[in-house]
């Protein structure tokens, strides 16, 4: 019963998380994101992380599809099929493989799980990885910073511009300028 | 005591590099001021440091344990190097201030002098292979910048590089020899490498061996890799004397003599050392017969003297190589400096514009034909007495013919010298340009070393004591002056030495009416390609240039690709993880 | 096959579909959409080493860290694909590639 749960949701996830990356337009991929976050989030309470769940639907589903919808309403949709630069059958290849090996590598050496210590989330976050706070502080205030600093001369013109991309790579082909 | 001296010794001309830097190009008299003032103050420092010479560490600094500790041992080996880098540097400062009056960019000029004297202390004083390699690389970075001060000309900047690239060549070897040594010891310390020498796996010790081997002769522009230093001349000259005479090249000899009881047992170690001191020697003396360009005959000619130091350790005489390393860098530095006062009084540096500058220099053409006798090895001079020794110690432990090989360089050395300095001194005014004769600062730097010529190796005595003392594994038995003194005039040898040199300055004499005039083709196209490495060394560019234009074709610029390479580098350490799973 | 291994093999799967679109995306915001997801499979795949671990805190405390990097990574990159925007008037990435190789 319980493995049904998890596995309606860890397929759930996955199927999401493929449609985003094939998705044509910028808007659905966004919201698939959004419906993958919920279910990680979902998996993250069930296995215990509640906090982490909590900080994952309200940052991931919620933050960054908001940050997301503003941007593409800045920068304009920009729907087109595009064939990709790496053809299909090698990045497949690659991929496979990769996720292959780290399958067959982690498998096979899952141990049972034990019982935790006395630590909660609080005494590990704020005393034994006091640092990592810190480092959060620092990063946070240097993404304000970039971010003032990269849209400090946008306005709100660039969505009334038109579409017209410098070039238009339809094909398979690498960029081919004369040297 | 010994071990704020020590630091003093790199840390005050550092201090020095930063306040003159800091002081700015706008007021150059302060800067002028500070960086002699430093300058001295380490010259100083290290004077009073050469008593005190231990073998033992006088200053640790743990810097974890990846790097070892930052140790500093001032033995009489030691000691000895940085008061000659101290002192040579001060001079070389003081005499700059003449020289440089008036140039631009003083602030980056003084600062890397300053930079560069504390690195080269460093560099002797260390007790961790790490960080002399660490020092090497600093002096290697002082001596480019330097090289290529005068950074719109393409020959300087030329220059610089092709002695960066050099150098650093054989910087891998250093490197190289120095991770073998922790690796197989466990520690960096020079030694912990002493004592275990014995211990090591001979093959691994070869491979250390050699490759300190390769980097002694890159940094000493040693044959195979003598082609840097005569472009290395475009720099100023006070640089010239200090970096490319009297200190940096001395480095590569330094590393050979500091090593030689680890190295010694090698078989074909001590050989291959000779066979290259030896090349040296007589490829660059060939080269100086011929060249027209007064400091390149003067670069040749360190390289020539840097081969008999090396021929020396080769041939198992550590203390002669450091005795006549001693000479060769005061009286060196006294050639360079005083050249520098001539081209920096007549404007070029070709000696066929030059003649008969004697009567409008007196004090140059005096102290220049002091350095000169001392080049040439004639009696009493400082040259004579180190050169002599060596030579004594080649006839005894090496082949007759590279004995043979060395005589004829000293008959050569003094037939080129006689050339060089009639050519600018003496004989009939080639032409018409004006020379003044130097200013103050300058002469207070050329009397002072050319009073070294002269007495320096009465310090023999002092010298061999102190590295007998504080050299355990060298085994280095001490020389009074006395014995110095017997050993040299009573044995036979000598006077063979004497009456070739005496041959090669009759033959200069007799020849000196035609010393400006261009030698045949074929010996003129063998000097200026250095015996074809030029074109070597060429070929081995252009080849690199090659390779680096079809690697380029990998750095497509799109994201997409450089994702892939990542991906695949994952794919391949997964794919090795996986393999050697059990 | 218990939750953990479950749980497990959705991780590996949602990042392998994350490598596979950062190998096909040419859109640079669907670049930032990716990359997100790479995160969640990470923060999976960290909460779970930790809990198999026996120190289930510590993973949760790393987790965090994850999101809040990772977070703003996200938005500097958003900045940054608005600015490419405005300069290169567009958002493929071949497109926007200045190197000449």
């Amino acid at each position: 019963m319980e493995n049904a749960v998890y596995i309606t949701l860890g397929l759930g996830a996955v199927f999401c998380a493929y449609r985003a990356v094939i998705a044509v337009r910028l808007l659905s991929s966004m919201l698939y994101l959004a419906c993958v976050s919920a279910l990680v989030s979902i998996l993250l309470y069930l296995m215990g992380a509640i906090e982490v769940a909590v900080i994952e639907l309200s940052v991931g589903a919620g933050l960054v599809t908001v940050l997301f919808v503003y941007a593409l309403s800045v920068v304009g949709e920009d729907a087109r099929d595009l064939l990709s630069v790496i053809p299909k059958p090698l990045a497949w290849f690659t991929i496979l493989l990769v996720a292959g090996l780290v399958a067959w590598l982690t498998f096979p050496t899952l141990p049972r799980p034990a019982q935790d210590g006395i630590l909660s989330l609080k005494e590990a976050l704020w005393q034994r990885r006091a640092l990592d706070v810190w480092v959060q502080i620092a990063l946070i205030f240097s993404g304000v910073m970039g971010v003032l600093g990269l849209l400090a001369d946008t306005g709100r013109g660039p969505a009334a511009q038109p579409l017209e991309p410098k070039s238009a790579r339809i094909a398979h082909q690498p960029e081919e300028d004369a040297e | 005591m010994a071990a704020w001296l020590s630091l003093s010794l790199i840390l005050i001309p550092w201090l020095g590099a930063l306040l003159v830097w800091r002081t700015g190009d706008a007021a150059p008299t302060r800067q002028h001021a500070l960086a002699v003032a430093f300058s001295l103050a380490a010259g100083v420092a290290a004077l009073v440091l050469v008593p005190l010479a231990s073998p033992l560490v006088v200053f640790t600094l743990p810097m974890g344990a990846f790097f070892g500790e930052l140790t500093l041992v001032s033995d009489g080996l030691s000691t000895v190097l940085a008061a000659i880098a101290c002192m040579v540097g001060a001079l070389a400062v003081i005499f700059s201030v003449d020289y440089m009056r008036g140039e631009t960019q003083l602030g980056r000029y003084y600062t890397f002098v300053l930079l560069f004297i504390g690195a080269m202390c460093g560099l002797v004083l260390s007790g961790s292979l790490l960080f002399l390699f660490f020092f090497w690389e600093i002096t290697a970075l002082c001596s480019y910048a330097l090289i290529s001060f005068y950074n719109d000309d393409p020959r300087a900047v030329a220059g610089g590089v092709k002695a960066l690239i050099i150098t650093q060549v054989g910087g891998i070897g250093l490197l190289a020899g120095a991770l073998a040594v922790f690796a197989s010891t466990g520690s960096y310390q020079i030694a912990d490498l002493l004592a275990k020498a014995p211990q090591i796996a001979p093959g691994l010790m070869s491979v250390v061996a050699f490759g300190f081997l390769a980097a002694a002769a890159a940094k000493s522009a040693q044959f195979p890799f003598h082609t840097w230093l005569p472009d290395a001349m475009e720099a100023p000259t006070p640089v010239s004397a200090l970096i490319h005479a009297a200190t940096m090249v001395n480095a590569g000899v330094y590393l050979l003599a500091r090593f030689y009881p680890a190295f010694a047992p090698i078989p074909g170690w001590t050989f291959a050392v000779m066979l290259v001191g030896l090349a040296s020697a007589l490829i660059t003396a060939f080269m100086a017969l011929t060249a027209m360009d007064l400091k390149r005959a003067l670069a040749y000619s360190t390289v020539s003297q840097l081969g008999y130091m090396v021929y020396a350790i080769g041939a198992g005489g550590v203390f002669a190589s450091q005795f006549h390393l001693l000479s060769h860098a005061v009286f060196k530095a006294l050639l360079f400096l005083a050249a520098g006062a001539v081209i920096h009084g007549v404007g070029t540096r070709d000696m066929r514009q030059m003649g008969g500058l004697g009567a409008r220099m007196p004090l140059v053409r005096v102290v220049f034909v002091i350095g000169a006798l001392a080049l040439a090895g004639l009696p009493f001079f400082n040259g004579f007495w180190s050169k002599e020794l060596i030579l004594e110690e080649g006839l005894k432990h090496t082949p007759w013919w590279a004995y043979g090989g060395m005589l004829l360089g000293a008959g050569l050395t003094a037939f080129y010298t006689l050339r060089m300095t009639w050519m600018v001194f003496f004989g009939a005014a080639r032409s018409e340009r004006h020379a003044h004769d130097a200013g103050m600062a300058m002469k207070v730097a050329l009397v002072a070393l050319a009073a070294g010529t002269l007495l320096t190796w009465l310090a023999v005595g002092g010298f061999s004591g102190l590295m007998e003392e504080s050299l355990p594994y060298h085994q280095i038995h001490a020389l009074g002056l006395p014995g110095l003194v017997e050993e040299i005039l009573l044995a036979p040898a000598t006077y063979g030495a004497l009456g070739v040199m005496a041959l090669g300055l009759a033959l200069g004499w007799l020849l000196r009416g035609r010393a400006g005039v261009s030698p045949p083709a074929l010996v003129e196209g063998l000097s200026r390609t250095s015996f074809g490495f030029d074109w070597l060394n060429g070929h081995t560019a252009r080849g690199v240039h090659h390779l680096a234009a079809l690697l380029q074709k990998t750095q497509t610029g799109q994201m997409n690709w450089n994702l892939f390479g990542i991906m695949a580098a994952l794919a391949a350490v997964l794919l090795v993880l996986w393999w050697s799973a059990p | 096959m218990t939750p953990l291994d479950i749980v497990l093999l959705v991780a590996v799967l949602l990042l392998g579909v994350a490598f596979y679109g950062l190998l096909i995306t040419r859109n640079l915001i669907k670049m930032v959409v990716v990359l997100q997801l790479l995160v969640k499979g990470v923060v999976l795949a960290l909460v779970l080493a930790g809990n198999v671990g026996g120190r289930a805190a510590l993973g949760h405390s790393i987790a965090v860290t994850v999101i809040v990097a990772d977070t703003v990574v996200a938005v500097v990159a958003l900045a940054l694909a608005v600015q490419v925007r405005l300069r290169f008037g567009t958002l493929d990435i071949p497109g926007i590639s200045s190197l000449k190789g």
